[in-house]
């Protein structure tokens, strides 16, 4: 009878590195197929309305380049905090709360108009990400609390301050009785880049934002620190990168892109503060991060990967009555797959008869 | 005195999920597994309970088979991380996310439908203005101080504990001596998982009797940040939790009592367990043995044959 073992490779495998995610897409949709078949629905036609349809209809196109406009932004900023082993999870908080700062200039420009008042705002809301992201960074680099569950205690918090300031001070004057704010000036809504559609600037911002953060972590001193910093902390150290600076530097670049995503996010598809804000892009962020391999490029073709089960789980919501959470669990066995998978990056799988094991044990 | 009382009543229910969730988390720990999926594992440990309790009527069938739920839902965290040995932080998260998606699916169908209550254990003492305090809840209120007894004496006094310690502090060492670093750890991670289930299963059985999606609120994850705060020893858990419990249901007396603290917006209630969490990690982390107690190999994978 033949065995198998466990080999570790002596470099991780690069082959294994880009298929592994791949692998786990496609073992999704088997999965996904005989899960929700099992359950009782159509798994095939589910599996085909989500990851499919949104790729074959033209119309779904521009769905899917606004729901991956902030996944990529916000994953591309976690990536880069995850290469440097800086958990933060509480982008969903610094994309709200970069949202609301974004909220409060255009309030405050209300009726006003003039080119300046976009820009504004994205700082407005970039700062407050950063801002938000820091008191994690400040913790952690001061009293080592843990960052994980610093940042996301603020992203509960973060959920609170919406309800109160659109029930409270920004309610909507003419919003009869609804907890909203008012909507947005023409001056503080993204302009739409392609006449006819709902493309707003967020989308090409996106695509940018990501080509910059590959650029900048693979052809510059700041990117290597941050690689060197997760990968070898003590070499690092012994290198003279202090972990203190990275740490902050990893969270200010999260945070700060998580923001400006909640900008483009409110200022776009939204124009208005409402409770019904936070759409979990900073929880889903964190599995594009991790399928793009917390490389910028990947994260691009990860955004857009969780993009299609996003505007596909509508799809067979009203096709195949799907409900609309089963979109999380093939996400969540996305991310599970994809786990599963590394193990294969790191070692090999070795074919053994069983005499040969003894001899090597 | 009739408002002390039912402050202290209101207090204990709603510590008691959180409680018991944190023990099961205190225990993994303590075999080096960090587990963030335990938001997660409770979404369908209360999903789970809520079914079963919704077409039985039992609730103690119901508690059980949250357990289930919990503990299946952790042995995909454990296969992933002690099997293929992938990383905790982001396996937990995964379990998080899943478990989120899974309960809001399976209970779609259930929204809005009452369930029971589970009733006090001793109705008559339960009834008494005084006695209350101590006698007036129902089972897993005495389940959660029970296992705080429980799991200390299991860590201090037994073999079984003194592995599981051993396990979590040095793996490579009691991998040398012939324990299997791998099963210990499985044992601690179904254990959490069954712990996180029972505490998700109380919220429709024991505070809110229906289905709501994302029932717990959090307080997964405030459970893990309640086993730092306790440095790892389950006593201390017991009066963080009644701590927390207190922040928790602060709004309702001070709704109930008027004057100043009546004025405060109730959203800034409902964000003060997580603003009190980060107070309590800054506070834990100003002592000077704050981390020491940490099991030395948290959250480290272990791969033997390296």
């Amino acid at each position: 009878m033949m065995r198998y073992r466990l080999e570790k490779r002596p470099e991780p495998s690069k082959l294994m590195l880009y298929g592994t995610p791949v692998a786990a897409v496609v073992l999704t949709m088997i999965l996904g197929c005989l899960l929700f078949s099992a359950i009782g629905y159509n798994g095939l036609r589910a599996v085909q309305e989500i990851f499919l349809t949104p790729l074959t209809n033209p119309y779904k196109w521009q769905d899917l380049g606004i729901k991956a406009a902030p996944l990529i932004i916000i994953g591309t900023g976690l990536s880069v905090a995850y290469r440097a082993n800086v958990w933060n999870i509480g982008a969903e908080g610094q994309y709200i709360i970069g949202a609301l700062a974004a909220t409060g200039v255009a309030l405050m420009t209300w009726g006003m108009s003039g080119w300046w008042i976009l820009p504004l705002m994205a700082i407005a809301g970039m700062a407050a990400g950063m801002a938000y992201a820091s008191v994690p960074a400040f913790l952690k680099t001061r009293l080592n609390v843990n960052e994980i569950l610093t940042s996301l205690m603020l992203t509960y918090a973060s959920v609170q301050l919406i309800y109160y300031l659109i029930r409270g001070p920004w309610k909507d004057p003419m919003g009869i009785g609804f907890p909203q704010s008012r909507l947005f000036s023409e001056a503080a809504r993204l302009p739409n880049i392609i006449p006819g559609t709902i493309v707003h600037l967020g989308v090409p911002i996106a695509v940018i934002v990501a080509l910059i953060a590959w650029f900048v972590m693979s052809k510059t001193v700041f990117g290597y620190r941050m690689r060197v910093v997760g990968a070898a902390p003590h070499a690092a150290r012994y290198g003279g990168f202090s972990e203190t600076k990275t740490i902050w530097l990893a969270m200010l670049v999260s945070g700060g892109l998580a923001g400006l995503a909640g900008m483009l996010e409110v200022a776009g598809p939204f124009q208005r503060m409402v409770p019904g804000f936070p759409t979990n892009y900073g929880f889903t962020a964190i599995i594009v991060a991790f399928l793009g391999r917390l490389n910028p490029l990947g994260v691009i073709v990860a955004g857009v990967v969780l993009a299609i089960t996003f505007v596909g789980g509508q799809v067979a919501q009203t096709t195949i009555g799907l409900p609309d959470e089963a979109t999380g669990i093939f996400q969540a066995m996305m991310l599970f797959l994809l786990l599963a998978g590394d193990i294969l990056v790191r070692y090999r799988i070795r074919r053994v008869s069983p005499e040969a094991s003894v001899g090597a044990a | 005195m009739d408002l002390t009382i039912a402050i202290l009543v209101t207090v204990v229910g709603a510590s008691t999920p959180i409680l018991i969730a944190a023990l099961g988390e205190l225990v993994v720990e303590r075999s080096g597994v960090l587990n963030l999926g335990v938001e997660g594992m409770m979404l369908l440990g209360a999903i789970a309970g809520f079914v079963v309790q919704f077409h039985t009527g039992n609730h103690y069938l119901a508690l059980i088979c949250g357990a289930a739920a919990g503990m299946a839902a952790s042995l995909i965290f454990g296969f992933l991380t002690l099997s293929l040995s992938a990383n905790q932080t982001a396996t937990g998260l995964a379990l998080t996310i899943f478990g989120t998606g899974f309960s809001a699916l399976a209970g779609a169908s259930y929204s809005a439908r009452p369930v029971t209550l589970m009733s006090p254990i001793f109705p008559e003492l339960a009834a008494h203005p005084v006695l209350r305090v101590i006698f007036g809840y129902s089972f897993p209120a005495y389940f959660a101080i029970f296992m705080v007894f429980a799991i200390w004496f299991f860590l201090k006094r037994t073999r079984a504990g003194l592995i599981l310690r051993a396990v979590g502090e040095n793996d490579l060492s009691a991998h040398s001596i012939g324990y299997s670093v791998i099963k210990v750890r499985y044992f601690a991670v179904m254990f959490g998982g069954a712990m996180a289930g029972i505490a998700g299963a109380c919220f429709p059985l024991t505070l809110t009797p229906q289905w709501a999606e994302g029932m717990t609120a959090g307080r997964g994850w405030i459970a893990v940040a309640l086993v730092v705060f306790a440095s790892w020893r389950p006593f201390r858990l017991l009066g963080g939790a009644y701590l927390f419990g207190l922040v928790m249901t602060m709004e309702l007396y001070a709704k109930a009592g008027g004057g100043p603290l009546s004025a405060i917006p109730s959203e800034l209630w409902a964000a003060l367990p997580y603003i009190a969490t980060i107070a309590v990690l800054v506070l834990i982390s100003l002592r000077r043995d704050a981390s020491t107690n940490a099991p030395a190999c948290l959250g480290k994978p272990f791969m033997p044959s390296n």
